[in-house]
């Protein structure tokens, strides 16, 4: 290992940064360097042994394949030609043309923001999730588990009948039976209460099930609860302004945002909406650029997009606001009395952070005032929040509070203090029944509440779940309920509107909707249950309670269908005001929390979400958008910790903190804040299902119902080495094509060009100077006279969150793999988020890059393929061809840009045993995109399946096709319109800009491949022209 | 062995035994061709219903009852249910008629033996070839003439190319509507 400061200190003199990818690339790990001059990794291509790999052929099996191989002989010999039978439908459903698919509006309800969908669905099965293009809120985007929400539908473990349980697991019952049953002892309950658990409720029509149900129940009381709010935002609101909930913010209109511990673009809040705005703040064609400060402790994915980011423990935080707050007082930019305690200066010092940048940081709340904001995250303490949103009312940035809109919560959400008390009843043997409403508290809440073997002393135990969890492995009844997709409802979480959601396919199993179990119940009788029962409420309550409210002038038949057809309403309900702010919020609650120890911050995993997302392989397979980890939680750690605790990557350590341990493998991140530990919720589940059971480490046991910091954050944690090692697979060292062995060259290669706001200002091409002048080819370059795809991703607005990589999946039918072969590189994704790190591993630059197929207009694929496999498209497309792949990876081999997957299996076959393999996922599958076998190579294909369906659209009408026809899937998803598609010979188009753009460039350019996915250089908007 | 023996078999023997084999092999390749292709598969159908009387006869146009093929990439058989449209009054008491009458009382779609089949990977587009004016018969052959459909031509990539290729020598009528078809691999295979 050779000091990674002397060689950055080598290309000092080059303007170019020098990217590094992981500690091992940074320290020049021969390992690594050795594993990137080879395209496939240790292991890849190596022979597989049938017993260890592919389930292997048991006798019945064998026997099985026998018998039907003999049948199948039997059947060829009889009439070779037959081809099967055409069985149309016996009376055709009026808006179903086969081959033409349906689009649905509806409210996506995998988490409590609601955005609107539009559902896909062929011939009745729903198979693509995307925004609803006219909802106000999320404006046609949708995020990575909304869109993976449809695997959760066709899910094969998903349960089929209702459960009761016995003295040996579970049988199954007639609904009939498991109604009386519950029925009588709901109204046996008398004085006992009955509790009702739950997520946030966010439909107003269920929460008039649930007043329903009270008034039959007298004794029932609603339990509402998140393992991740934003309590301590809202209770401080509350204190500085006496009413109301935090407003929404104008993200786009601030010129200077300073994310304190925030991830408002990564887990915080509506994402699709705070990544939108934030983009549109940062638009290079408007040249108008807002400045991202982020002060925190883990790298997280609104940190990677900070223009200065600086570390700090959370437990700092308090003072450094006030601090800052101080000097802006100080110099006169606003005036307060509060405490003048903290000096910024000397808590510069003692933190170390970095002077400069905080100098920048206060001149620009200075002369930003009104223009920027301030923004603490949901993890942080309620006395942060105060002091925020007094700084914030200081410096005058309540303009950019949203009054066009604001958060609404129907139920507020339970305190640990009232879910403690009902464990007290439980205990005391107060409660005669708890129904857990689509939620699993056995997992979310802390230990310490030991909800799971309270449960044991409740006599009535009933869960309403899609699917085994640990919550209804220790329940009497486990009641199936119908998915998103099978469900009526609506929704409200602004003012201004109500969403509306509706069922696109019938249930697939023998599930119920869970409002039209609690309705059953409180009717009392189980024949009153029909399939339209809670349909009928739901209308009549709109009828009753909400069309007046709406003061429409049409009928309400009318309005019902057309909300139906849109997927919302909006309504005329006001937005509170922001009061003035009461100061003696912050005196009430100042206090300094002085740690040495370690932090240890549980945060909110990217893509299993609380847990609740943790069966779903799409996303457990998507990577990290930071560490690019897949299928598993892990200690992060910073550089300098990890070195003085001689820690390394995969390392098996004890997190402990009051008594509470639990070990997991550390991952070391860079630029985390030295002395935490971070650690990501939603992993280790227990009893539910192949693909989330036994994956990453329920680090929920260390949560505790005393709050640390507060909920999330623990200070006076500890780590210890405890022997080991455990595999953390990781898409990050994959696919490498900087070659390193020749060090001058990947400094002059420009994978990533990157300048500042004040440099494209001054000289707004000065990326066009590095790239290189028109290269001759020994090719007689195509001439594309008609049509020429091609895609520009604009760097400035892409963010690296991964939504696009599930709307691929989805698209394009990409199978999950598993673990253990994403650890052998052999992940199927065509389109990658790549991550590149820059500078020092205590305070890296941080660039992303989704890489694709590039449809080289001289592709190096195709010449070597030595089947024809792959060839191009008179229209600029690279085909890949399956039907005729043998599987050489030659071309694989040849590709500069390492993004074609091989099918090494039938991954679907594979994957824990065939889990893919299951009749009822197949209903998933895109009709119009080829299922991919095993031994045939595989790529991007600009979503081929789109502009053939464009050109035959066209071909109907009469009209040639345009470049604005078609848009891609990873297009169609992006939050924040990072991705263009069209035709390059289209000269007036808006596509045409990009593509052209005085900013814009090819990676790898040099190769003369002529790639055609132009990249946007991203800008950082820093004081200086250097980077 | 004697050397005129093995000169005449090298001589005689090998070179007509090599002729008869390539000669049998090549003959039945191509006088199997059309049976391997399917051409002339007539299946027979669950209920005996003759495009001649209704197409030909009647001359009731083949979008009454493949309703998607201008629409969609599937022709679209039609759903019982349009049978019905007439046949709830007309010839009620044939017996092909009753079969079918049952078929719709029950709910129960019919299950029509398939005669054109491509692979699965191959992505045919009916609007499209119906769009541009090419006929129905150009591929399904004389379906008007036909007491029982079969397959009249082949429906191998072969086929697909041949007219893609020539469409204006295949379609001499089209000539002013009609590019020839697109022979890139994406715009079948996806």
């Amino acid at each position: 290992m050779s000091d990674y400061r002397e060689e950055n200190k080598q290309h000092n003199n080059n303007p170019d940064p020098n990217y590094w990818r992981s500690f091992e690339e940074l320290y020049r790990n021969e390992k690594t360097l050795e594993a990137r001059h080879h395209e496939f990794a240790d292991g890849v291509t190596d022979d597989f042994d049938p017993n260890e790999n592919l389930s292997a052929i048991s006798r019945r099996k064998f026997l099985a394949l026998l018998g039907a191989s003999a049948a199948l002989a039997g059947v060829a010999c009889s009439d070779y030609r037959d081809k099967g039978e055409i069985v149309p439908y016996n009376v055709k459903p009026e808006e179903i043309i086969l081959g033409i698919p349906n689009y649905y509006a509806s409210t996506c309800t995998a988490c409590a923001n609601s955005c609107g969908i539009l559902i896909k669905t062929r011939e009745g099965r729903p198979i693509k999730i995307d925004g609803n293009p006219e909802h106000p809120v999320n404006q046609g985007k949708i995020c990575a588990k909304g869109q993976a929400n449809i695997l959760n539908l066709y899910d094969p473990e998903r349960i089929q009948q209702p459960l009761k349980k016995t003295s040996t697991g579970f049988d199954t019952i007639e609904w009939n039976k498991s109604d009386k049953d519950i029925i009588a002892a709901l109204s046996m309950a008398g004085s006992k209460e009955i509790a009702i658990l739950t997520h946030t409720i966010t439909s107003p029509t269920t929460v008039k099930v649930l007043d329903d149900f009270k008034v039959k129940f007298p004794s029932a009381k609603i339990y509402s609860y998140e393992l991740f709010n934003s309590s301590n935002r809202n209770s401080a609101w509350l204190k500085c302004y006496g009413s109301g909930s935090f407003p929404l913010i104008k993200w786009n209109e601030a010129k200077v945002i300073v994310s304190l511990d925030s991830d408002f673009l990564g887990v915080e809040g509506n994402t699709v909406e705070n990544k939108r705005l934030f983009a549109e703040g940062r638009d290079v064609n408007k040249k108008s650029f807002s400045r991202l400060y982020v002060v925190e402790s883990a790298m997280t994915l609104t940190g990677i997009n900070a223009d200065y980011r600086m570390r700090l423990k959370p437990e700092n935080q308090f003072a450094f606001v006030m601090s800052l707050m101080n000097e802006l007082n100080k110099k006169g930019v606003i005036s307060t009395s509060l405490s003048s305690e903290y000096n910024l200066e000397s808590f510069v010092q003692k933190f170390n952070l970095d002077k400069e940048k905080v100098n920048h940081l206060v001149n620009d709340l200075a002369s930003n005032k009104g223009k920027s904001i301030v923004y603490a995250g949901d993890l942080l303490p309620e006395n942060v929040h105060i002091a925020v949103n007094i700084l914030n009312d200081l410096l005058g940035n309540k303009t950019l509070y949203r009054n066009d809109s604001s958060e609404v919560n129907l139920i507020n959400l339970s305190s640990l203090n009232e879910l403690k008390e009902l464990t007290d009843k439980i205990s005391n043997g107060q409660v005669a029944a708890v129904i857990h409403l689509d939620c699993n508290p056995v997992y979310h809440f802390p230990n310490d509440l030991n909800y799971k073997n309270l449960l044991s002393k409740v006599p009535t135990v009933v869960t309403l779940t899609e699917r085994m969890n640990e919550t209804a492995q220790f329940s009497n009844y486990v009641l199936p309920i119908n998915h998103n997709f099978e469900s009526w409802g609506d929704a409200k979480t602004r003012t201004g509107l109500i969403s509306l959601q509706q069922p696109v396919i019938a249930p697939l199993h023998n599930t119920r909707q869970k409002e039209a179990i609690l309705l059953t119940w409180i009717s009392t009788n189980p024949e009153t249950y029909s399939e339209t029962l809670y349909h009928d409420y739901l209308k009549n309550n709109w009828e009753t309670n909400i069309y007046p409210t709406l003061k429409s002038k049409i009928d309400f038949k009318q309005l019902w269908f057309g909300a139906l057809h849109d997927g919302f309403v909006l309504t005329n309900d006001s937005t509170s005001s922001v009061g003035s702010v009461n100061l003696a919020a912050l005196n009430a609650s100042i206090s300094n929390v002085e740690s040495n120890g370690m932090t240890l911050i549980l945060r909110e995993s990217y893509q299993v979400g609380d847990g609740r997302f943790a069966n779903n392989g799409w996303l457990q397979e998507l990577p990290h958008p930071v560490s690019k980890i897949t299928w598993d939680n892990y200690a992060a750690l910073s550089h300098n910790t990890a070195k003085s605790l001689n820690l390394e990557n995969d390392d098996l350590v004890e997190v402990s903190v009051d008594g509470r341990k639990l070990t997991l493998p550390v991952f070391i991140q860079a630029g985390n804040a030295d002395d935490t530990i971070t650690i990501e919720l939603g992993y280790g589940r227990e009893f539910s299902g192949i693909v989330a059971s036994g994956v990453g480490f329920n680090a929920n046991s260390l949560l505790s119902s005393k709050p640390g910091l507060s909920n999330w954050i623990y200070t006076n944690a500890s780590i210890t080495k405890a022997g080991g090692k455990y595999p953390l697979a990781s898409s990050q060292e994959h696919h490498a094509f900087d070659n390193p062995r020749i060090q001058d060259l990947h400094i002059k290669r420009h994978i990533i060009q990157e300048g500042t706001v004040a440099l494209y200002e001054k000289k707004p091409d000065f990326i066009q100077e590095h790239r290189p002048k028109e290269l001759e080819s020994v090719y007689t370059p195509f001439q594309y006279n008609e049509m020429k795809w091609g895609m520009a991703i604009d760097l400035n607005k892409c963010l690296g969150c991964g939504d696009c990589v599930v709307a691929c999946n989805v698209e394009n039918n990409v199978p999950v793999v598993g673990k253990d072969q994403v650890l052998k590189s052999r992940e199927m994704q065509w389109l990658r988020i790549d991550r590149y790190y820059s500078g020092s591993p205590d305070d890296p630059r941080v660039s992303v890059q989704p890489m694709l197929c590039q449809h080289c207009d001289q592709a190096p694929c195709e010449n070597v393929c030595p089947v024809v496999a792959t060839t191009h498209s008179p229209d600029g497309l690279n085909q890949m061809v399956y039907n005729r792949c043998v599987g050489t990876r030659y071309c694989s081999n040849n590709c500069p840009y390492k993004v074609r997957r091989f099918n090494f299996f039938n991954f679907r076959d594979h994957f824990r045993d065939g889990y893919q393999e299951s009749s009822i996922l197949t209903l998933m599958f895109n009709p119009e995109v080829t299922v991919r076998s095993r031994g045939v190579m595989e790529k991007c294909t600009f979503c081929v399946q789109r502009i053939e369906e464009a050109r035959s659209e066209a071909t109907r009408r009469g009209t040639p096709i345009k470049g604005t026809d078609v848009k891609t899937a990873c297009q169609e998803a992006c939050p924040t319109n990072a991705i263009q598609f069209g035709d390059i010979n289209s000269k007036d188009s808006e596509f045409y800009k990009y593509r052209t753009h005085e900013l814009g460039y090819y990676v790898l350019e040099e190769l003369n491949v002529r790639p055609n996915v132009t990249y946007i250089a991203k800008l950082r908007n820093i004081h200086t022209e250097e980077l | 062995m004697k050397k005129s023996l093995l000169d005449y078999i090298l001589r005689n023997r090998l070179p007509l035994t090599v002729f008869v084999i390539i000669s049998s092999f090549t003959l039945t390749y191509f006088v199997s061709r059309p049976e391997r292709d399917g051409v002339g598969y007539t299946p027979v159908q669950p209920i005996n219903y003759s495009h001649k009387l209704h197409a030909g006869d009647m001359k009731i146009d083949c979008q009454y009852c493949h309703t998607n093929v201008d629409k969609s990439r599937f022709a679209g058989v039609p759903a019982v249910a349009t049978c019905m449209n007439c046949h709830t009054v007309a010839r009620k008491d044939r017996p092909e008629i009753i079969k079918l009458t049952q078929y719709y009382r029950d709910g129960v779609p019919l299950p029509w033996k398939r005669i054109h089949k491509v692979p699965d990977y191959a992505y045919f587009n009916h609007s499209v070839h119906v769009n541009k004016g090419i006929d129905c018969t150009a591929c399904h052959g004389e379906v008007t003439q036909m007491e029982k459909v079969g397959q009249m031509n082949s429906f191998t990539m072969g086929s697909c190319l041949n007219c893609h290729r020539n469409a204006h020598d295949k379609f001499p009528e089209l000539k002013d509507q009609i590019n020839k078809g697109p022979e890139y691999c994406s715009a079948c295979h996806r």
